[in-house]
């Protein structure tokens, strides 16, 4: 015999976990996984490349270079050149573009989808574990970098130099919170988006060094003006570019972060995944 | 008799192993990268210069007063090897970065391994793929322009003291094409996803010039040239050829020739200790 | 009695899913009542499809999917009330068996303390506590099978979509996660099994939804869909002391359409159209002619598959 029909009551369904509740549950787990992986050995050999150098600067050629190369200079293009330029879009891309499309590939994303947490808390969980990974990689080596560079020939500066510090720092956050935000939105949207941001790393942006209203086109040119290190000759002042208002530059980023982030979220939480038999 | 003793029995195989038992590994992975119509694209692109240096040869055999503009000489053959240095960095990423992680992912390694076939079998099979891609956008065009040089212009490269070029066009293509071929497949040892391992690729290839143009800018370290895999290449194919690099492209050849090796040592080591068929989990 | 309150766990109201030019699952209504369920067909036959509707991973291309009265797409709530075990040998491999199930219950909604605890009775029921250390990447295949069904029943779901959960497990394991499957749907719990393995499905419930080419091909007790299907007559296999006593007594009958005697001389084969009547038939009879042994080779879901389906 068929058994009798369900009868539903309304009281039996309790309402999804909370967005806070569910990304922190994300993030823990997506976190586990970034933090011990091949992939952030690889970053974190690459992001400590200045420390290299810093070393290097201080114990071999400190006293071979002219002193008018100060380490707090040296420090800058450490920052705007190598970190701001290339290697935190980098490891943005790098991480951002997978963060929801390796769980798709892995086909753990099921996990995720058959628990009650809406897709905000999936796509911001991974999105702040990947900010976090980034930065547990990336600050330290800058905060090293720093005292090994300004240091190097006595503490006279430091203390001139330590706010510039803090200041860095907050844009390597900001960084690679709007760049990942960027590289998520692509990873979600494309299927193939590594073409896609090699290209824009490295054409795109490519204009924040023609003059004019070009630079504004790009992410570089926002960030790299909120970090305004003097270079240490002419000859690398080209690189730089312009440097834009400082309130314009914040604005646009949140802006186009906010963009950002609610693009990838409206496609998202659109799309059903058919995961590979 | 239904149950069967546990005793050791010695393994008779049912025949000889064949020579060639990479191939088919070779050919189905081949087969798999070409029928990606963007790679195919990526391939044919790759003959535009090729093209492009074909018309130069013939205006200047038009026009001989273009030779002062458009030189053509041995060195084109070399300049034009390194001009294809970025297209082939570009396969390597597209092409090489799945070879081995996808196997690693899917457990596909397991059946490779499982067949008649040795661990050097299948990184022989999976490199033969990328030697092939490389050298299809390297050798192969660069000799093609070579006959076409000897047919255009017989009086500029049919001598005797030309004698040199196909072979140095021919040592120089694989000089390109081993490198980056080995060094894409041990990335491509190193993670489970194409993805990664493509980036990874990519991301020491950068990696490496951001480093030694920063040490040499700043630091004017000139053996931070070394470190760029880029300039170590071209540092063959400049002695080959007889190219002045640029300045800050300036390396010794035997240093460069050390660096290529030791890299090769490094890849090959990397993908014995990766490419197995079962992964121990402690 | 209002529709709301006869609403079956899990609803499917002509939908259908394409995937591109492909219709994988066409115009499907059916409603999934408590207990198990099997849901069979052959590969490609659009399980998979009609059990991640179920289970809210797809968007219906057309028609309503509904579980335990919310629509499955779009409504992550409901699985505070429904797991799934995946048919994908999918995990985070760095984490250990008892990390995983904490980390999917804490996603539930439980505190730590709860976690654990669910955590532990779980993989007791599938097994696996004493390798709840263990890194899943290290477990065996039914292993990671096993520890995959725990995340699914670990929050004590109402409604449990099982996707091939028997694949990879030993006999032992097996007789136990189908005992556990019984148990369930006789507690009233939904439980929808998927598996083109028909023995498999057969050992836990007699009721099923048959599946091919995106359509349900049939839908309730094996018994009654055989019954049903008057294009292939019933098979029924005797062993008496007397067949031909039996063959006398029913072979007039309209309902009968042949009859084979075994080699041995006690077996007796009849063809029926109306198994119900030829049963009728025989309880006048069989003491007199002395019937040992019974059965209908072609009653079980092996038949009913093979009829319906077609090769």
């Amino acid at each position: 015999m068929t058994p009798p029909p369900v009868a539903l009551a309304a009281s039996e369904s309790k309402p999804q976990l909370g967005f806070w509740r569910g990304l922190r549950g994300v993030y823990d787990i997506a976190l586990e996984g970034m933090v011990w992986s091949r992939r952030s050995l690889l970053m974190a050999v690459m992001l400590s490349l200045p420390v290299v150098f810093a070393l290097l600067y201080r114990y071999a050629l400190v006293a071979r270079l002219p002193a008018k190369i100060r380490g707090f200079d040296l420090y800058g293009v450490v920052i705007a050149l190598f970190y701001i330029r290339n290697a935190l879009p980098l490891a943005a891309l790098f991480y951002a573009v997978s963060l929801i499309a390796d769980e798709v590939e892995d086909k753990t994303i099921t996990y995720f989808f058959t628990r009650p947490i809406s897709r905000a808390s999936i796509l911001f969980g991974k999105f702040a574990a990947y900010v976090v990974t980034t930065l547990t990689l990336t600050l330290p080596a800058t905060v090293v970098t720093f005292f090994l560079l300004t240091t190097a020939r006595g503490t006279a500066e430091i203390s001139a130099a330590a706010p510039h510090l803090f200041r860095d720092m907050a844009v390597i956050a900001l960084t690679l919170i709007v760049y990942g935000a960027l590289f998520m939105l692509f990873g979600v949207a494309l299927r193939r988006p590594v073409i896609p941001g090699l290209l824009f790393l490295f054409v795109w942006e490519l204009l924040a060094l023609l003059p004019g209203y070009l630079p504004r086109f790009t992410l570089t040119a926002y960030l790299r003006s909120l970090v305004p290190h003097r270079p240490p000759d002419e000859g690398l002042a080209e690189v730089f570019g312009q440097t834009l208002p400082l309130g314009l530059s914040l604005g646009t980023l949140g802006i186009l972060l906010a963009v950002f982030l609610g693009l990838a979220y409206g496609i998202f939480s659109r799309r059903d995944y058919v995961l590979e038999q | 008799m239904p149950i069967y003793e546990q005793t050791y029995r010695r393994y008779e195989a049912r025949g000889p192993l064949r020579a060639v038992r990479f191939w088919p590994i070779t050919r189905e992975a081949l087969r798999l990268v070409l029928a990606k119509r963007a790679f195919l694209g990526l391939l044919l692109v790759g003959w535009v210069p090729m093209l492009a240096r074909v018309v130069q040869i013939y205006i200047v055999t038009r026009f001989p007063e273009a030779n002062r503009v458009l030189p053509i000489d041995g060195k084109l053959f070399g300049e034009f090897l390194n001009q294809q240095l970025g297209l082939s960095v570009l396969l390597m990423i597209f092409g090489g970065a799945g070879l081995i992680a996808n196997d690693l992912r899917t457990g596909a390694i397991l059946v490779y391994l499982s067949r008649p076939l040795t661990r050097r079998d299948y990184v022989i099979g999976k490199l033969s793929v990328l030697l092939l891609l490389n050298l299809s956008v390297t050798l192969a065009p660069a000799l093609l322009l070579y006959v076409v040089g000897l047919g255009l212009a017989p009086e500029q490269y049919l001598k005797l003291d030309l004698w040199w070029l196909a072979p140095a066009i021919v040592t120089q293509s694989l000089v390109m094409s081993f490198s980056l071929s080995l060094l894409s497949l041990a990335v491509s040892s190193l993670s489970r996803s194409a993805r990664v391992a493509g980036l990874g690729f990519f991301g020491l290839f950068a990696g490496l010039e951001m480093a030694r143009g920063v040490l040499r800018s700043v630091f004017d370290a000139k053996w931070a040239t070394l470190l760029s895999l880029q300039a170590d290449i071209r540092a063959i194919g400049a002695t080959l050829f007889g190219i002045t690099m640029r300045r800050w492209e300036q390396v010794p050849v035997l240093d460069a020739g050390l660096v290529l090796l030791a890299l090769a040592g490094v890849c090959l080591a990397l993908l014995r200790s990766r490419v197995r068929a079962v992964e121990i989990v402690r | 009695m209002s529709g709301a309150a006869l609403a079956a766990p899990i609803e499917f109201e002509r939908a259908s899913r394409w995937y591109g030019p492909v219709i994988a699952l066409n115009d499907v209504t059916a409603r999934i009542e408590p207990g198990v369920i099997g849901l069979l067909g052959p590969n490609g036959a659009g399980k998979s499809t009609f059990l991640k509707l179920a289970a809210g991973q797809l968007r219906p291309s057309q028609g309503e999917v509904r579980v335990l009265g919310r629509p499955g797409w779009g409504s992550p709530e409901i699985f505070h009330r429904v797991g799934l075990c995946p048919e994908a040998d999918a995990f985070w491999d760095g984490f250990t068996g008892i990390q995983f199930l904490t980390s999917l219950l804490r996603l539930t909604g439980f505190d730590d303390a709860e976690c654990r605890r669910r955590a532990e009775a779980a993989l007791d029921l599938v097994d696996l506590l004493p390798a709840k250390d263990r890194k899943i990447g290290g477990y065996s295949k039914g292993m990671r099978q096993r520890v995959k069904l725990a995340q699914a029943l670990a929050h004590e779901p109402e409604v449990l979509l099982l996707d091939e959960p028997l694949t990879g497990m030993d006999p032992v394991n097996r007789r136990r996660v189908t005992d556990l499957v019984k148990r369930l749907g006789k507690a009233g719990r939904t439980v929808l099994v998927s598996s083109h393995i028909l023995y498999e499905v057969e050992s836990m419930t007699r009721r099923v939804l048959l599946i091919n080419n995106g359509r349900i091909l049939a839908e309730g007790d094996v018994r009654e869909i055989r019954d049903l299907m008057d294009e292939h007559p019933h098979t029924v296999s005797l062993r008496a002391k007397d067949p031909r006593a039996i063959a006398r007594a029913v072979v007039g009958q309209p309902h009968v359409i042949s009859l084979a005697f075994g080699d041995e001389g006690e077996w007796l084969t009849v063809q029926t159209a109306k198994p119900d009547e030829f049963y009728g038939a025989l309880l006048e009879i069989a003491d007199s002619a002395g019937v040992r042994e019974m059965y209908s080779p072609d009653e079980d879901l092996q038949s009913v598959f093979k009829y319906l389906v077609p090769k």
